[in-house]
């Protein structure tokens, strides 16, 4: 082959894809539709995995324009991962997205379901410990630890600054999970309750109707609290607050739809595809990406486990009794967390209708999960000197 | 290995304190904010109103 390409130079240029070509590539197309699969047969996250796949197949095609990296010649992820992840772009946007879709009137009525949602991101910080474990430098074992958070764009925020070569696996494993709550949750928390705990019925009384000026108040409170405590926590809440920010006040209907609608479904779409993009063979087919995969499913099991048994240690000194397993919703994947532990309830009993405490602590979770990340950012460059 | 493993697991001796002291902050505040604007009676009927109309819609 050499000597015939030699003699004819234009072959390699026909040919190089093929010259390229490895068993890794072929198996990163297998990894990209195995992700496209999913997406399309099983919905799971669909809006996402669908563009990571597709991604992750352009990126392991040998000598991809797509991501090209020589200079004058850089291929269109590589650009848009230098304009929209490599500074945190991207993330940042989507927050805005979230936050416009966000109703925190649940929150407002009963605050108290933020305890449940902050014991819920414990999953972070023993999966971070774990990743230190099993060989991890302490800033990659944290970003790892943030797939608990159960939120995409935090967790990217977090891999861009301080994993940025693990930020394809990690973004996968956090997406994979979030859409595995359904197969996560339930064994887990069926693990550690019992079946009267899992029957018990919650009340609604004292819950007043919130004005619309509380509601608008809020995400200005919320970002002034959590600024205060954790300034380079600010990017990600205040465009979570943002977006909220814009849904009610109530005069700007338009940008608040544009939010929800164009620059969710647009930021969605060039996060998906760009993540999809840093999947390279060289980067993926690797021992550490196992690990972090499986890690990933630990954080979201110490996760729910650390939110019900915190909602039990609070019904041994609470007058007021409260189904366990809503303490699992606090993670951050709304609203599937909270409807899968809805479901749960009724399937134990079918009288059992605990779905609106079940989605007020996963409203919770989310903000939690932004504090949470919040305060792992500022604590990494304190404690990796 | 031991050296990360400290500092992950003084992260979680710091942050889990902490974030479960700015939540104590999030709730005071929340209900301090819930108390002082509260919903005019007027407000609630609205929201029945447009609960009903969601239905006929539906």
């Amino acid at each position: 082959m050499e000597a015939l390409i030699h003699q004819y130079p234009w072959l390699d240029e026909l040919l190089m894809g093929f010259i390229g070509l490895s068993w890794k590539h072929v198996v990163m197309w297998a990894v990209g539709a195995l992700l496209i699969y999913l997406a399309v047969k099983h919905d799971y996250e669909p809006t996402l995995l669908l563009p990571i796949g597709f991604g992750a197949v352009l990126a392991n095609i040998p000598h991809s324009s797509a991501v090209s990296n020589a200079p004058g010649e850089q291929g269109f992820l590589i650009v848009l991962y230098n304009a929209g992840i490599a500074n945190e772009l991207f993330p940042v946007l989507i927050f805005i997205a979230i936050g416009a879709m966000c109703d925190f009137t649940p929150l407002i009525r009963r605050p108290s379901v933020m305890l449940f949602a902050a014991a819920a991101q414990f999953g972070i910080f023993a999966t971070a410990i774990g990743a230190t474990l099993v060989g991890f430098s302490f800033e990659h074992a944290a970003s790892i630890g943030i797939i608990g958070a159960a939120d995409g764009p935090t967790t990217i925020y977090v891999a861009s600054r301080f994993a940025q070569e693990l930020l394809g696996p990690l973004s996968v494993a956090a997406y994979c999970y979030m859409s595995l709550v359904p197969v996560i949750q339930p064994p887990v928390i069926r693990a550690i309750t019992t079946e009267s705990e899992r029957k018990m019925k919650m009340g609604f009384e004292g819950e007043e109707p919130v004005s619309q000026t509380t509601k608008f108040l809020f995400p200005i409170m919320i970002v002034l609290i959590a600024g205060i405590v954790a300034p380079i926590s600010v990017a990600l809440i205040g465009s979570l607050m943002f977006g909220n920010l814009l849904k009610e006040s109530g005069v700007v209907e338009n940008l608040s739809n544009s939010a929800q609608n164009e620059l969710a479904n647009l930021v969605t779409l060039v996060l998906g595809i760009t993540i999809g993009g840093t999947m390279s063979a060289e980067r993926f087919l690797t021992f550490d990406v196992l690990l972090i995969m499986a890690l990933g499913a630990v954080a979201f099991v110490f996760d729910t486990v650390g939110g019900v048994l915190f909602a039990k240690l609070l019904n041994l000194i609470s007058p007021t009794k409260i189904n366990p397993m809503i303490g699992a919703c606090g993670i951050s994947a709304f609203p599937m967390s909270g409807r899968v532990i809805a479901k749960m309830a009724l399937k134990e009993d079918p009288t059992n209708f605990i779905i609106q405490h079940a989605i007020g602590v996963n409203v919770a979770g989310q903000v939690a999960s932004v504090v949470a990340g919040g305060l792992v950012l500022a604590l990494i460059p304190a404690l990796a000197k | 290995m031991e050296s990360a493993t400290s500092k992950a697991i003084t992260l979680m001796t710091v942050a889990l304190p902490t974030m479960f002291a700015v939540i104590g902050v999030f709730i005071f505040a929340t209900k301090a904010l819930h108390a002082a604007f509260p919903a005019p009676v007027e407000e609630d009927e609205d929201d029945d109103d447009e609960y009903e109309d969601d239905e006929d819609e539906k």
